[in-house]
């Protein structure tokens, strides 16, 4: 009995320790930080429009601005004080997180109804939110002027139906990365396509180059791959798209479309290419970042997650001198490059409040187009702009380049239903096929039962 | 106004006329540290059994009563996590207290100062940070430029990706987990073998008892309460275990190191799926009471010495 007893005693000992980690949501949240939103009066005048009422706002930032100093959350101060000077009876509060564990705290706080007012973020988490009934709506805010000034694309990665959830900021695409210096050093600057206006090339142009680092470099890895984590699988996704000249999701983001024969030959080949040491070694356990900073360090002459913006934050990071460029990734018969489109904006949670709601979109208002400091903040991003009219912010041929790749530009898949748990399923299928538990099809076909599944359920569960 | 008295083997006061017994105070004293633990423990034990019932998602709060847990049946990548979680408790808590034991045999004659040497040497990981040290693990383990390809690249070793290769990443996984994980025993052995009369192994020695004789008919019993508290705190540690296989895999590659820890992280604060991953956290509590109950009924005895 007394053995029974110390038992019962051991069992609610290590229930309490066990449970504890995910009941810190207020369960109460969820519906409540929903209601307000159907209560939300979409025929409200403009942001702009009203008057002035006195509002304190809370505002989470990742590190979409450049560091001023090098001090994180030093520009936004700036923003901040300027906006205030427009706008004295808004008091915002401003949140630095991190790309690393931002995402965490914002789904914490989203569940235990202490979400910011305004953040600065990307489609991929804004969407899925605005899907969610979890954020204000922007409607309001986009004039014709602004509706007309940005391309279709941008809005659809910005929208949820007819609703506008994110207001669409600054962009650039995605692509890679050479390190030209390496490729002047052993002279062999001919096998990249920087001569040619498009910089495109094709997967047997992409291979050449390679062989020629790994003969004449050794001390440099040719090219990179990596599958450890989520963060940077547009790199991944583009790659393996761009090299079997194939789309990931189908044009309506409905099922995948990655699983072709092409594609799942390119994957086969990155796996060869793992082996003859053409391309990293330990690509499963190395994250996007390991990736960067290996280029960064010069010890990789190819990256694959590259934009003009990454390009412009890592200048600090870099351990060695050399010139970086932006490349489109290589497609299989050298056709036109598909380039997936970093896009930023900002949006506003509906926390039931709307003198909150429309301080937030005062602020947002003004980074976006201020006369003055909408233009300094698209800078501070190193971006593009997603206006048209707005062009020509940077004297650099980089940015120039960027500008020009634009017509590369496909659909980005994360606004795709259920997009989340997409993703989840990508990496560990490239992680079988790279340390030999499928062959390039079969990881690519088993991805797509998953993915497709995912997509199947989300949408049954938003009707 | 305070009154001292004593009655029959109890101290009582009285404050305001109220009689206040010893042991009442006590429970006084005690009301803060309860309170809490109710708060900070209770609470959120008796949530997290109450959501696990639930769809709580970022969105949704709706009764689904044990489809969470059915669907935690069929799920492919928890059977897998728990499997792994397993392996690493049977590999891992055996290890550690064999190789803690060993060390404290060694180390416990040694003169005062060596003693602290050895111990302060052995209980740095367990106080360094977990993130300080799976970057220095990460570096070693490195596919390209780690310090162990480098010494294996001697014995004409191909280099191994230790972490990105399904065959060695758990493996990988339990060595830094044993090196952080035997600091706390060896300073409890070393402690607990100094209490142990000479006079018992004297005797044993007089006899010609061999020291694996000593060690099994004296040490070993008489170090029960310390190996019971050893066993069952190393085991839910290592059920526990997540910031290592955060940082050094993320579960990967091929769900090969994740572990229902690293899977409930996943499930609650990556997806938003908190309803689900309360239920994973009840499933593993569940686990861990049975296998503490194990341990309690056969490493429990009580010692005197």
């Amino acid at each position: 009995m007394r053995a029974m007893k110390k038992g019962l005693m051991s069992i609610v000992g290590v229930a309490l320790l066990g449970t504890q980690l995910v009941a810190c949501g207020n369960t109460n949240t969820a519906n409540s930080a929903n209601e307000p939103s159907n209560n939300t009066d979409k025929s409200e005048p403009a942001a702009t429009e009203t008057a002035a009422k006195p509002a304190e706002i809370t505002w989470w930032n990742f590190p979409s601005f450049q560091a001023l100093d090098g001090e994180v959350g030093k520009y936004e101060k700036e923003i901040i004080a300027a906006f205030n000077e427009k706008n004295p009876e808004i008091k915002v509060n401003l949140e630095m997180i991190t790309f690393e564990g931002g995402p965490e705290k914002l789904n914490v706080a989203i569940a235990s109804n202490t979400a910011p007012d305004v953040i600065y973020d990307a489609p991929g988490r804004i969407i899925d939110w605005g899907k969610k009934d979890l954020l204000a709506p922007l409607n309001d805010m986009v004039t014709d002027e602004v509706k007309n000034d940005i391309s279709e694309a941008f809005w659809k990665q910005s929208s949820v139906g007819d609703e506008t959830f994110m207001y669409p900021i600054n962009t650039a695409p995605f692509m890679m990365a050479v390190n030209k210096t390496v490729f002047e050093k052993i002279g062999a600057l001919d096998l990249l396509p920087l001569d040619k206006e498009d910089r495109t090339w094709t997967f047997e142009e992409y291979k050449k180059a390679l062989e020629a680092v790994k003969e004449k470099a050794p001390d440099v890895i040719p090219t990179g791959f990596f599958a450890k984590s989520q963060a940077g699988d547009q790199g991944t996704r583009a790659y393996l798209a761009n090299l079997g000249v194939s789309r990931f999701l189908n044009e309506d983001n409905s099922a995948v479309a990655i699983n072709t024969d092409n594609a799942a030959k390119a994957l086969d080949w990155i796996v060869q290419a793992t082996k003859d040491k053409l391309s990293v070694s330990g690509a499963a356990s190395l994250a996007a970042a390991d990736v960067n900073d290996l280029f960064l360090q010069g010890k990789l002459a190819f990256t694959l997650n590259y934009s003009a913006v990454l390009k412009a934050q890592n200048v600090s990071k870099k351990m060695v001198e050399f010139e970086d460029v932006l490349l489109p990734f290589p497609t299989l018969d050298g056709s036109e490059p598909k380039l997936e489109p970093y896009l930023g904006g900002m949006a506003v949670f509906n926390n039931g409040d709307e003198a909150k709601i429309t301080a937030s979109k005062k602020l947002i208002d003004f980074i976006a187009n201020d006369p003055v400091w909408g233009k300094k903040n698209l800078i501070q991003t190193g971006g593009l702009s997603v206006r048209n009219s707005i062009t020509g912010l940077y004297d650099d041929a980089e940015y120039k380049y960027a500008e020009y790749a634009r017509k590369f530009t496909t659909d980005a898949p994360t606004i795709a239903d259920g997009y989340a748990d997409i993703r989840t399923f990508w990496f560990p299928e490239l992680q079988r096929a790279l340390t030999g538990g499928a062959t390039g099809k079969e990881a690519l076909d088993s991805f797509a039962a998953k993915a497709n599944e995912a997509i199947t359920k989300a949408k049954a569960a938003m009707k | 106004m305070k009154k001292w008295g004593r009655t029959v083997g109890t101290t009582v006061r009285k404050i305001k006329g109220y009689v206040i017994r010893d042991w009442m105070m006590s429970y006084l004293f005690l009301v803060p540290a309860f309170g809490f633990f109710l708060l900070f423990v209770a609470y959120p034990m008796v949530k997290g059994v109450y959501i696990s019932f639930f769809d709580y998602s970022l969105r949704d709060f709706s009764f689904i009563g044990l489809d969470n847990y059915i669907s935690l049946i069929k799920d492919d990548n928890f059977r897998k996590s728990m499997g792994n979680t397993l392996l690493l408790v049977l590999i891992t808590v055996p290890i550690v207290i064999i190789f803690s034991l060993f060390i404290s045999m060694n180390i416990y004659k040694k003169k005062e100062f060596a003693r602290s040497f050895f111990r302060g040497v052995f209980y740095l990981p367990a106080v360094s940070s977990v993130v300080s040290i799976t970057v220095v693990w990460g570096w070693i383990y490195h596919p390209n430029y780690g310090i162990l390809n480098y010494l294996t690249s001697f014995l004409g070793m191909e280099p191994i990706s230790w972490l990105g290769d399904t065959r060695t990443a758990l493996l990988a996984i339990i060595v830094v987990l044993i090196t952080t994980s035997v600091g706390q025993p060896i300073i409890l052995y070393v402690a607990s073998i100094g209490n142990i009369p000479t006079s018992y192994i004297e005797a044993a020695e007089i006899d010609r008892a061999t020291p694996w004789q000593i060690f099994r008919k004296i040490l070993w019993p008489m170090l029960m309460p310390t190996n019971l508290y050893i066993i069952v705190i190393t085991t839910i540690n290592t059920f526990q275990c997540f910031a290592l296989i955060q940082l050094l895999t993320s579960g990967g590659p091929v769900y090969s190191t994740s572990t229902v820890m690293y899977g409930v992280y996943e499930q609650a604060f990556m997806l938003g799926h908190f309803g689900y991953a309360s239920a994973m956290g009840v499933i593993l509590a569940i686990v861990i009471g049975i296998i503490s109950i194990i341990q309690f009924k056969y490493f429990g005895s009580d010692v005197e010495y």
